[in-house]
């Protein structure tokens, strides 16, 4: 027993003294490293930005002769430089990465065993907005790591291809989807050329490629769909559906969008569908629905109340009259108008009025 | 015959104690073994991890931030001006004033110009007391809002800040936190990334006594001068940073501090906020969140982020220390007996059976055994149960394993992050881990014990006062070191955990760690040194 503990400490004083000096010698080894990092990166990172600032008229060849090892210490600094810059400076940078081979490589990385190098080029040929790598970066959106997966859908966003469209929708109905914002935001940045595949896609089976092709809709303010929307408002089985369809109504701020949109209020249909219509109805600047909203501030249900009270703050001096008139006659609803009429006192911003009905997944 | 006895039973009981501590310092080496590949997988998706797409983008999940605050007069200005300025695309701060006795609400209506507004707040989760009036700032009044209510403590500040809150994500904030500016980006990061499971996630506390502070952000990060303080940075380091992340990975985190956690409004909501009754409410909340999600089945995560971090004081003095711990360690007393039902029971999975025994044995029960062999290992040299030669390799073991295992969080550091750029600095972290071993863990066992002893006689608990000079009283763009200058360094505190019937509902000081419970430290017998504890809140 006495010689197994003797043998322990000594191991133990052993491996204490090879953290002390593996401790130290990690700060010196990055330190020097570092040192040699920002020596090499020095005239590099100087050439990129006058390069950029140039909006790339002069310096392209000389980036490109820039030799690897210097490159690779400045390749963070250029490709932050990348997805900062807009216009001709971007494309003429991501011409100088084309010209080193970032984007060949780039694309046979996407095929790499390990995840990090399959993500990592993804993420760079999103910056480069490399259209002829849409269709690997959509073979990347079934890859078997979640991670890879989401950098390949913000990449295909930045270079905005429709045709990536049904891919992307596609990679939502998986035991394992992708994140249903993350899909959505890279749907708008494909642009209103894919309105009819989100059009087309209200009728999926699944009900999330359905509420993320709302979302899209509402943010491209795609008004050609207001019936589609306002059918899918009326029928769809799932209530996150019919929510995102209240909501995208409000976003069209289409005219005709008032009709679906205040039958939803209905009593009997649920509190967070009638709560977004009403908060829909003010988005969308629906004065007609006033009488509606008015009668809506002495709902039982808070959420309902409080959006119909922010609705009419947004509705203008109409709204605003009917909230005066709901002020005095006193319980509920006087204190939802009270609020609300505070808050046009101070001048306060359109309200996002109880955004909890906003369901994170 | 008896002696005999006794003797044989002292030799066993001091060899167990010697195993345990061989168990509980492989456990932390484990944890911290496990935080080092969640490193290495962080830092290498840094560059594509797309914080400047969620930044950019209008879907980003909106998120609330909590700020409970009792008498922080001192920071809560800057405080509030930190968080505000945060960089996250939508976000509103709710400062809940609860029943401040000093100008804390003063002070925030002068300064952000705040009008009343008779605002109706939803009964979505149960509060104890009322609330007085609701503000918000004139010329911001959707992204400040300032609540006035009666003093009920900091489980229902936080839970009137939830009924206040608009958004889907909710974040608790200590007032005297100062969060790195992509602290939000990243700890909500999780919930766009995996939308449908995460529930909650936690941020990485670390010390900012001794660090620079220039308009609510740590600008220059530095040892403090205290070896107290040295001591817990290195303790901060191996339970918060390491031992969270490695819980995080095995899926069986429990704590997370409500310094700087964020959770899902819905689910906080379902499960009825914050226990009001439980001095550890915010690692309580997580252990009913983990409860309440199992027992209907559902697929979800609750995770941590090790980078970027909040940063909070901690205390300077071995009294306002001894107070924490206290109240620490009554937390986990009291969360592991209100739950106890889910220990080694295999309905919670990895909660049931790996977590919560863990913390029990080796969290809840280290102090006993550490103060245990304090007493029983002199004992057993006295009546010759077991010999000298034994007795100090039995300690230089302990004490040795215990040293290893904080050296390697400090390589870890060092390796990863390594958020101290002064070479003195570091040097100064591995003294203290030397240092931590003499006398520091002993006391800490003694504050320990006293905790959980509390809780197991049902004395009352409450929160106490903390009286902090805050960050950056200065006036902008005067630097001053948060600890050094504290309140707490001169004594001059207040906190009171565990004396009895405390004066109803004080607020939790907003302490350093202004979290709870779970873990202890080290222990470190006199015989057998052990670790910090891996977790703590």
């Amino acid at each position: 027993m006495l010689v197994v503990a003797t043998i322990t400490i000594a191991v133990l004083a052993a491996v204490v003294a090879a953290l002390t000096v593996g401790i130290v010698a990690v700060r010196l080894v990055r330190t020097m490293q570092r040192r040699r990092r920002a020596a090499l990166a020095e005239g590099p990172r100087r050439a990129l930005l006058a390069f950029v600032a140039d909006n790339g008229e002069e310096g392209a060849d000389e980036l490109v002769a820039i030799d690897n090892d210097a490159w690779r210490a400045a390749e963070p600094a250029a490709t932050a430089l990348l997805g900062k810059v807009r216009g001709e400076a971007r494309s003429a940078l991501a011409d100088v990465f084309q010209r080193r081979g970032a984007a060949l490589r780039a694309r046979r990385a996407l095929r790499d065993r390990s995840p990090v190098r399959r993500a990592r080029a993804a993420e760079l040929l999103g910056d480069l907005k490399l259209t002829e790598a849409v269709p690997e970066l959509c073979d990347l959106l079934e890859d078997r790591q979640p991670d890879v997966r989401i950098v390949a859908v913000r990449a295909l966003g930045r270079i905005g291809d429709p045709a990536a469209a049904w891919r992307l929708l596609a990679s939502l109905d998986r035991p394992d989807p992708t994140p249903s914002l993350l899909v959505t935001d890279a749907m708008v940045q494909l642009g209103t050329e894919v309105e009819v595949t989100l059009s087309a896609a209200l009728d999926h089976p699944q009900a999330r490629v359905r509420a993320v092709c709302l979302d899209a809709l509402g943010l491209l303010g795609a008004t050609g769909t207001v019936s589609r929307v306002a059918r899918v408002l009326d029928a769809d089985p799932s209530l996150d559906v019919r929510v995102a369809a209240a909501l995208t109504l409000g976003k069209f701020g289409a005219r005709s969008g008032v009709p679906p949109l205040t039958d939803a209020l209905e009593d009997g249909r649920p509190v967070p569908l009638r709560a977004t219509a009403a908060r829909a109805l003010g988005e969308l600047g629906a004065a007609s629905a006033v009488p509606r909203l008015e009668a809506l501030l002495d709902d039982g249900a808070y959420r309902v109340a409080h959006a119909a009270a922010h609705a009419l703050r947004r509705l203008g001096p109409v709204g605003h009259e009917a909230l005066r008139r709901a002020a005095t006659t006193g319980g509920p609803a006087a204190a939802h108008a009270s609020e609300a009429l505070a808050l046009i006192a101070i001048g306060a911003g359109p309200a996002d009025a109880d955004e909890q009905t906003m369901a994170v997944a | 015959m008896t002696e005999e006895w006794i003797r044989e039973i002292l030799r066993v009981t001091d060899i167990g104690i010697f195993v345990y501590f061989l168990v509980l310092n492989t456990s932390y080496l484990v944890l911290i073994v496990l935080a080092s590949q969640e490193f290495v997988k962080h830092l290498r998706r840094a560059p594509f991890a797309g914080a400047d797409d969620m930044f950019r983008s209008p879907l980003t999940l909106p998120v609330s931030v909590i700020v409970p605050a009792y008498n922080e007069g001192t920071g809560i200005i800057a405080a509030v001006q930190a968080i505000t300025a945060l960089r996250y695309p939508r976000f509103e701060v709710v400062v809940v004033d609860d029943g401040s006795s000093d100008d804390t609400f003063e002070l925030l209506r002068d300064h952000f110009d705040l009008v009343a507004v008779p605002r109706v707040v939803p009964h979505d989760v149960p509060t104890r007391t009322a609330i007085l009036a609701v503000y918000v700032a004139r010329g911001n009044a959707e992204n400040l809002v300032v609540v006035r209510k009666e003093n009920g403590g900091k489980a229902d500040a936080l839970n009137v800040g939830i009924n206040v809150a608009r958004h889907p994500l909710i974040c608790m904030v200590d007032a005297d936190s100062v969060l790195d500016p992509d602290a939000l980006l990243s700890v909500a990061k999780p919930f766009g990334d995996d939308p449908l499971r995460v529930a909650a996630c936690g941020g990485v506390i670390r010390i900012a006594n001794g660090c620079t502070v220039v308009g609510g952000r740590v600008v220059d990060v530095r040892m403090p001068r205290p070896w107290l303080l040295r001591i817990q940075v290195v303790e901060y380091l191996r339970a918060f940073l390491m031992g969270r992340t490695g819980w995080s990975r095995l899926g069986g985190l429990v704590v997370i501090s409500g310094a700087f956690g964020i959770f899902r409004r819905d689910l906080v909501v379902r499960i009825g906020g914050l226990d009001h009754d439980t001095i550890g409410e915010d690692a309580e909340l997580v252990v009913r969140l983990h409860h309440d999600l199992r027992e209907r089945g559902e697929d979800y995560r609750v995770v941590f982020v090790a980078e970027p971090v909040s940063w909070s004081e901690a205390p300077s003095s071995l009294r306002v220390l001894g107070r924490q711990r206290r109240r620490w360690h009554r937390g986990i007393a009291e969360i592991l007996s209100k739950h106890r039902r889910m220990i080694f029971n295999p309905r919670y999975g990895r909660i049931g059976l790996l977590a919560l025994p863990y913390y029990v044995l080796f969290e809840l029960l280290a102090p006993f055994v550490e103060l245990g062999a304090l007493v029983l290992l002199p004992l057993g040299l006295w009546i010759d149960a077991i010999d000298v030669d034994f007795a100090w390799r039995f300690a230089l073991v302990a004490y040795g394993y215990g040293l290893l295992v904080s050296l390697t969080a400090l390589l870890i550091e060092e390796v990863s992050f390594h958020r101290y750029p002064r070479f003195s600095d570091l040097c100064r972290g591995v003294l203290a881990a030397v240092a931590e071993n003499f006398g520091y863990r002993q006391i800490l066992a003694v504050f320990q014990v006293s905790g959980a002893w509390s809780a197991w006689r049902g004395r009352q608990a409450v929160w106490g006062t903390m009286q902090r000079q805050g960050f950056d009283t200065a006036d902008e763009g005067e630097t001053i070191t948060p600890g050094m200058a504290s309140a707490a360094a001169t004594g001059d505190v207040a906190v009171d955990a565990l004396v009895d019937p405390q004066p109803a509902g004080s607020q939790p000081a907003s302490s350093p760690v202004a979290s709870p419970p779970v873990a202890p430290p080290p222990v470190a017998p006199p015989s057998v040194a052990s670790q910090p504890s891996a977790d703590r809140s």
